[in-house]
């Protein structure tokens, strides 16, 4: 077997054993914040029979183990339980509020690796001179704050003070098109609707953007450095001393090492975009995930927060085995590794 | 002459021109835009909340209404109505059809309350008395009550009628012969008469509407064609929604610095007065709160003056009117309006002198519901009453879902909280029960966890009661009995201020004549007027 | 040490870095003195003055209660700072030594603490801290551990993916092959070099901590009013944009300024930390 293949499995199978982890963990978490669901859901006019019953049919009587292998058997049939939030299946709720949520955050990735990386190469190559000194002060002022206060500040400057962007929602009313994928760019496309394509995105920059800030600070920083550290290996400087172009060194000997730590970081911060992202949501009134996710934690939607961490904990999985996967194709070292792993 | 021929050739052409483009303009779809907090619950079964009421009213009828700017009820789907003993006899209206096509009758009367009774959420708890209903012809029904209950009628404001037929065609599977009662349908369609019928339904984000042109009682045309309630709008966004007009009308939700900040962006503001009030809760099984002279001295340290600035809005309009007792002005059993209260800090000094507990002893858990910002600043205030009586506090906010979990247990339920609370169907019993009787304790209406075999009797009584004037002897009596008490501190009454475009016209919102004293009947669509 | 500071004042961005940090921790030290109103970190209602813009008198304007936004701020930086340093004290060994640990070892011992890594990474930090709170009681203490618990793993996994570039280093190997013990090679001769990305990310993360720790306040967990705190001044403050646009922009400037300090001082320490070695 090839080892990229092998690698791909590999990870695969520790991330499903990681995500049973998960779900036993969260399984047991949910049942430790205060509060009975039951109650919670009644309302507060309902009589204790009727909160009795409710839990009788949550199963919410059972051992905990028990009512684990009930939702394992659910699970199987792709059934997450209905929200006590907003009585519907648990699946229909994320299908509707997901794709905004991964809407923004892939944007906001795109923006964190389109700009980023190129603003850290540029900085290494320009090393010292005012094109470093520049990015230098614009990255480390974009992690400076956290998104919920860059979107605050954009939106004031940008959709109050100059209203070039709209303030809210995914599309204006007129606009709207027919929901196919939940994703409201690609959506627009297929209807065929250019100006409507243009006042997604438009509604799109500045949540993206704000999102976006402090892991475009973040990736330049890093790569910066990265390249930095690695124009000072021997091997830049044997083909420093062939006379090869600066481009090609930038390019082929500094820029591909030094991305190993960066993507490592993007990483990362593409998993904190979806914790973030919450508070980027409250302010943009952005329809997402996380929004959804909060008011289930709060009104103790056992099947709702359940539901709602499995599907984070599955992106995160599955982008940080995209980025291992990069990683071991990019560094040869980690490809052929001699030790196990 | 030629300048003048020129004018009125002009003024001709211009004529002509508006001869054209106004019945274009009049073929626009005029839309309505609104939001409430999430989440909308269409089920009228579970309807609960402010948004609920919105959605119920609209896409459901109720056999009776609120006479408009006066007491008692109107016919709606039940042309009159008698009592035969404990029971109640209801003759319905024969011209009333459901969205879908199908007449409504006495069963579908039958089925609504069954479903309340059965699904035992939301407000079904109004419907307790019943023992069952019966139809005796299509158009007669007949409501068991177990004993007399003067609150009856007007709790069917809140037993919106569902259409049977549709909802057994879409019965899913349930533990209950009835299946699951069309929870799942009923949580996404509407399936009632009323006046708009409801095109999209996302409980989270938004609920479309479409005006029903077969409404038994015609919708007029100045009412909205289209209505677009969104759900979990920020209060920054709606205040610049409504200044581009792209808004129409705000939840009453806003702290009173962003309604304020609408007016002055050339907004207008609506009010909904609704028998209710704005009560700081006492609990009152926790030292030092245990002891009636220590909450009759934090009750008259409490600036009620201060707390009206806090809620000013604009020159005469403000969330609330000054409180004059436990019952709000204009209900049964309320003070004379103009003896309203006042802080009184020798007064409060004498009750401490009296309190078995020393103040320096404790620390006072003062909690303030997360979602309403404004309670933050009367707990501030709050604190610093009571410091002059020597009291320590420590504010905590708290969001409402943890809230109503905390309240449940009297170990649990904060020193001191705070709840806006409102009669549900206008009649006293709904607001006053509900928070003061024993058996009602430990909810978010209730954490005073007040056990009191004087206002349990009022309370029961007035409930039994059928004459109004003994109805009010006995609320009167309550009033004084709580007020004796105190175990909550009863700070303003409640008025809710909506801020709203110039494009929308809604005299139950702002002509008292008009109003329905109940809280979001203001909101029937068919009664508001699109100005462009 | 007196070298250190004499190269970061040389450069201009870092001796404003320098001044920055100094500012804000010296503001924080001397708030009693410095603020015009210091009773008004508590619980003062002035209904008189309410929301009022930036004046000569309060250059910051005022709360919705009539507090001297100022002087709020200043105090905000006391507990902001003092939970964002401790938070990440406690987190950062412990996220580094798994992270080295797991990384170098490999074998059975990465792959249990890696995975305990993952699962702890994947589920959202608010629902951690819910239930870190169902259990403890609701005090800054116990805010400041529900935030450690849900940092360790971003460094455990960051030293980890570092360390396994490393271990393959030819540094590394000749440390073995000279017979280094393996704590030897792990902190003597790994750790060194991924210092300049751990300092990186704590210098960045500073402000996270402060925002996260506001987040758990609107939970009821951690500080609570009247306490002063920039995090919640800037959530709370969103509602009144953008008419009382002081409420919000000046803890957000606040923020960013301090936390800008920070990570100008953190960069050029990096460069000079770097170029010792």
């Amino acid at each position: 077997m090839p080892p990229l293949l092998r690698l791909i499995l590999w990870r695969l199978g520790t991330s499903l054993i990681v995500l049973i982890g998960v779900s036993m963990l969260i399984f047991a978490i949910a049942r430790v914040i205060p509060g009975d669901p039951a109650r919670i859901a009644l309302g507060a006019n309902a009589t204790a029979e009727q909160v009795e019953a409710l839990r009788a049919r949550l199963n919410l009587d059972e051992p905990i183990v028990v009512q684990y292998g009930i939702f394992l058997r659910d699970l199987a049939r792709g059934d997450l339980g209905v929200s006590l939030y907003t009585n519907r299946p648990v699946t229909a709720d994320i299908a509707q509020f997901l794709p905004a949520t991964m809407e923004l955050i892939v944007v906001a990735g795109l923006m964190m690796v389109l700009i980023g990386l190129p603003l850290g190469a540029l900085a290494a190559r320009y090393r010292n001179s005012w094109v470093d000194s520049t990015i230098r002060v614009i990255s480390l002022l974009g992690v400076s704050a956290p998104s919920f206060v860059w979107a605050v500040i954009l939106m004031l400057l940008f959709a109050y003070f100059l209203p070039i962007f709209p303030i809210a929602g995914r599309i204006s009313e007129a606009m709207a098109v027919p929901r196919v994928t939940g994703f409201m760019l690609i959506d627009t496309l297929l209807a065929g609707r250019f100006d409507a394509f243009r006042n997604a995105a438009a509604h799109l920059a500045l949540p993206a953007f704000a999102l976006a800030l402090s892991g475009i600070g973040q990736a330049a920083r890093l790569t910066r450095a990265n390249m930095i550290e690695t124009y000072d290996k021997p091997y830049i400087e044997m083909a420093q001393s062939y006379g090869f172009s600066e481009r090609k060194i930038a390019r082929s000997y500094a820029f591909r090492p030094s991305l190993i730590p960066s993507l490592t970081i993007i990483g990362l911060d593409f998993a904190a975009m979806l914790g973030n992202a919450f508070l980027v949501e409250a302010v943009f009134a952005w329809p997402g995930l996380s929004r959804y996710g909060v008011e289930v934690i709060l009104r103790k939607d056992l099947n709702g927060i359940v539901g709602t961490v499995l599907v984070i904990s599955a992106l995160f999985l599955i982008v940080n085995m995209i980025i291992d996967i990069l990683l071991a194709y990019i560094n040869p070292r980690i490809r052929h590794s001699t030790r196990p792993s | 002459m030629t300048t003048l021929h020129g004018s009125l050739r002009a003024a001709l052409f211009c004529a002509t021109a508006l001869g054209v483009t106004a019945p274009l303009a009049a073929s626009a779809e005029s839309v309505l835009r609104l939001d409430e907090v999430p989440v909308g619950q269409l089920d009228p079964g579970k309807a609960s909340d402010y948004a609920d009421s919105i959605l119920m009213f609209n896409a459901y009828d109720t056999l009776v209404l609120p006479v408009q700017g006066g007491p008692g009820m109107a016919p709606h789907l039940a042309r009159a109505w008698e009592a035969d003993g404990d029971s109640w006899i209801f003759h319905l209206r024969d011209d009333v059809t459901f969205h879908s096509g199908n007449p409504m009758t006495a069963h579908d009367v039958v089925f609504s309350l069954e479903r309340m009774q059965a699904l035992g959420q939301g407000l079904s708890y109004l419907f307790g008395v019943v023992d069952s209903a019966e139809a005796i012809d299509d158009h007669t029904v007949r409501f068991n009550l177990s004993e007399a209950n003067s609150p009856f009628v007007s709790a069917l404001v809140r037993l919106p009628i569902i259409d049977r037929a549709l909802v057994m065609e879409n019965l899913a599977d349930g533990d209950d012969e009835m299946g699951d009662w069309g929870e799942a349908f009923l949580a996404a369609n509407a399936a009632g008469t009323g006046a708009y019928t409801v095109s999209a339904h996302n409980p989270q984000e938004e609920t479309m509407f479409l005006r029903n042109e077969d409404y038994f009682l015609g919708v007029p045309d100045a009412a909205p064609d289209r209505v677009r309630l969104r759900y979990g709008l920020e209060a920054a966004t709606v205040r610049t929604l409504i200044a581009t007009n792209e808004h129409d009308i705000s939840s009453q939700w806003l702290p009173p610095e962003v309604l304020r900040a609408i007016g002055n962006a050339g907004g207008q503001f609506l009010t909904e007065t609704s028998a209710g009030a704005f009560y700081v809760k006492m609990n009152t099984t926790k030292a030092p709160l245990d002891d009636v002279n220590c909450r009759r001295a934090l009750s008259a340290a409490f600036d009620y003056g201060a707390i009206m600035q806090i809620i000013a809005i604009d020159e005469g309009v403000a969330q609330g009117t000054p409180s004059t007792g436990a019952i709000p002005v204009g209900m049964l059993g309320a003070n004379d309006p103009d003896a309203i209260l006042e802080r009184d800090m020798d007064a409060a000094r004498a009750h401490l002198a009296e309190c078995a507990h020393d103040p320096a002893d404790f620390t006072l858990e003062i909690a303030w519901t997360a979602e309403v910002p404004v309670q933050e600043r009367f707990s501030l205030m709050m604190q610093s009453n009571f410091a002059e009586l020597g009291f320590n506090t420590e504010i905590r906010r708290v969001p409402w879902a943890v809230f109503t979990d905390l309240a449940t247990s009297a170990e649990t339920a904060p020193h001191i909280s705070q709840i806006f609370a409102n009669a549900v169907t206008g009649d006293p019993d709904t607001l006053l029960y509900g928070q003061f009787h024993s058996s009602a304790a430990g909810t978010w209406q209730s954490p005073e966890h007040l056990a009191d075999d004087e206002v349990d009797r009022l309370l029961d009584e007035a409930r039994r009661a059928e004459a109004e004037d003994e109805r009010a002897a006995l609320y009167a009596q309550l009033n004084d009995r709580l007020m004796e008490i105190a175990p909550t501190i009863f700070a303003f009454d409640r008025v809710s201020v909506f801020g709203a475009s110039n494009r929308v016209a809604a005299p139950a919102l702002s002509d008292p004549d008009a109003a329905f004293g109940l809280d979001g009947m203001g909101f029937s669509f068919r009664l508001m007027d699109m100005t462009d | 040490m007196k070298r250190t500071l004499v190269i970061l004042l040389r450069n201009p961005l870092s001796a404003f870095g320098v001044l920055l940090v100094a500012t804000v921790v010296l503001s924080a030290l001397l708030a009693d003195v410095i603020v015009p109103f210091p009773e008004h970190r508590g619980a003062v209602v002035d209904f008189a003055n309410f929301n009022q813009p930036p004046s000569a008198q309060h250059p910051m304007g005022t709360d919705l209660v009539g507090r001297d936004l100022f002087s709020r701020i200043v105090y905000a930086y006391r507990i902001s700072l003092l939970l964002g340093v401790v938070v990440l004290a406690i987190a950062v060994p412990i996220g580094v030594t798994v992270g080295l640990v797991a990384g170098y070892l490999g074998g059975r011992v990465e792959y249990v603490l890696m995975r305990l890594t993952d699962v702890f990474l994947s589920i959202p930090p608010l629902v951690l801290a819910m239930s870190i709170m169902g259990v403890l009681e609701p005090t800054l203490i116990n805010g400041m551990l529900a935030v450690t618990a849900m940092w360790w793993p971003w460094y455990a996994r960051l030293v980890y993916n570092l360390t396994r570039a490393e271990r393959e280093e030819g540094y590394v190997l000749a440390a073995e092959v000279l017979g280094a013990g393996r704590v030897w090679v792990m902190f003597r001769e790994i750790l060194p070099n991924c210092v300049p990305s751990i300092v990186t990310k704590m210098t960045l993360d500073l402000g996270f901590v402060i925002l996260i720790a506001s987040s758990l306040s609107f939970l009821g967990l951690g500080v609570q009013p009247p306490t002063p705190d920039l995090g919640s001044m800037v959530a709370d403050g969103a509602t009144y944009l953008p008419d009382s646009w002081w409420l919000t922009v000046f803890p957000g400037l606040a923020i960013l300024l301090a936390v800008f300090g920070f990570n100008l001082v953190g960069d050029a320490l990096r460069e000079i930390l770097g170029a010792d070695q």
